[in-house]
């Protein structure tokens, strides 16, 4: 018998009955859900940011914030996609006209006054309490998606990962919009770079190797 | 309706998969016998695996792996199919599926030889070195630095008899009319040379 026929031997002998994995968009669909329900549990925590009556009357707001959870919304299933290795790369496309609707409260948060701060506003208790908001939320994303998209063993770690982190990005930046004042989507996107950059040297360590004889 | 036709087809399935049959299952035939593996069925992953494994050795030779290279790349690819089978969904077609799955570990092991290759430098027979000074090649080379250094020590009637004589290889009658001196002082300026370097050098 050859080394072929062996192995084929051995990997039949005893085969267990796999988990068939689901549907990408279910799965997408399913963490979705989550991060939408842990938005409504922060805001339901920390209240809607004073301004929110007249914010949500202004088109410069509610493009970005729209635009932040399609974001989200958006890079999840690109995820979910591109970790499987007959689905073309072309899923990562996806998200661009979100990110291109998000990021133009990039640009209007550097105008700074785009929209009137309520005179005596908290500004640095608002700081340290939106810091946590994005960590927080980032946080319970990341620790929910994480474990799903390895499930997939990807072939495509990196390109799996980075999406997956432009969702929870997208995301953490609703939580933060509707609740805070200080503007700070530049900031939310940084702040998740960090675990995507982690993930990503560790995933394309650990991953190859999962998936390498 | 669609169940039965499954199971009718999962059946024709096998029929056409058993290793005596003259021709290769269809296409969708490979999908039910996933489709059952994943169930834990042994007999259809062992049909199965067995099926596209020359389909896999066309692919690595397609990719220019030959040699124990190229069922290095057979194995890698069944054991990826085995690691991600749960992957695998049966209301698509398998083909694309295990093409992706095998090129994609095919191009990494292609990228990762070319890495290599571009470091490092295959032994050949000619690297390869013993104890015995006459397979030393290159310390041969080094010897020569000292033989000239020798040479050039020698003196002068002699010197010019050797470089005439051995390294430029002229004849006794060409050296003779050269130098002016006899075919027989040059025989023996050259034999006292050689007994003389022979000393120099440490040999006899």
């Amino acid at each position: 018998m050859s080394a072929t026929e062996n192995l084929i031997a051995k990997l039949s002998e005893g085969l267990p009955p796999v988990r068939r994995l689901r549907k990408p968009w279910l799965r997408a669909a399913l963490w979705i859900g989550f991060a939408t329900l842990l938005i409504a549990v922060l805001v339901l925590l920390r209240g809607f940011r004073a301004d929110i009556d007249e914010c949500l009357r202004n088109p410069f707001y509610l493009i970005p914030l729209a635009g932040s959870w399609l974001t989200g919304a958006t890079a999840a299933l690109a995820a979910f996609e591109v970790s499987l290795a007959d689905r073309s790369r072309l899923w990562a496309l996806l998200p661009l006209p979100a990110v291109a609707l998000w990021i133009t409260g990039f640009a209007a948060g550097c105008l700074a006054d785009w929209i009137a701060v309520p005179a005596g506003a908290p500004i640095v208790q608002d700081s340290v309490r939106c810091l946590t908001t994005i960590l927080l939320a980032s946080a319970g994303m990341i620790a929910v998606l994480l474990p799903m998209l390895r499930r997939a063993k990807t072939l495509r770690p990196n390109e799996t990962a980075w999406l997956g982190i432009l969702a929870v990005a997208g995301f953490a930046d609703t939580a933060h919009l509707l609740i805070h004042v200080v503007e700070a989507s530049l900031l939310v996107l940084a702040i998740n770079l960090v675990p995507a950059t982690v993930i990503v040297l560790l995933g394309g360590l650990a991953g190859r190797r999962a998936v390498a004889t | 309706m669609k169940s039965s036709r499954r199971s009718d087809a999962a059946t024709e399935a096998l029929r056409a998969a058993e290793p005596d049959a003259t021709h290769r299952p269809p296409e969708s035939d490979w999908s039910v016998l996933m489709a059952r593996s994943q169930g834990g069925d042994a007999r259809s992953y062992r049909l199965l695996l067995t099926a596209i494994t020359p389909y896999l050795r066309s692919l690595a030779h397609r990719f220019g792996l030959g040699g124990p290279d190229l069922e290095d790349a057979v194995q890698d690819a069944l054991l990826t199919v085995h690691l991600i089978r749960h992957t695998y969904d049966p209301d698509r077609p398998f083909a694309p599926w295990l093409a992706a799955v095998a090129r994609h570990r095919m191009l990494d092991r292609l990228r990762r030889r070319m890495r290599q290759s571009g470091r490092e430098t295959e032994l050949t027979e000619f690297h390869e070195t013993f104890i015995a000074v006459a397979t030393n090649q290159q310390e041969a080379a080094g010897e020569a630095g000292r033989l000239h250094a020798a040479i050039a020590a020698l003196p002068e009637g002699q010197r010019r008899a050797v470089e005439m004589l051995k390294l430029k290889e002229m004849s006794l009658k060409e050296a003779s009319e050269a130098t002016g001196q006899s075919e027989t002082s040059l025989k023996v300026s050259v034999h006292r040379a050689v007994k003389r370097l022979r000393r120099l050098l440490g040999e006899g």
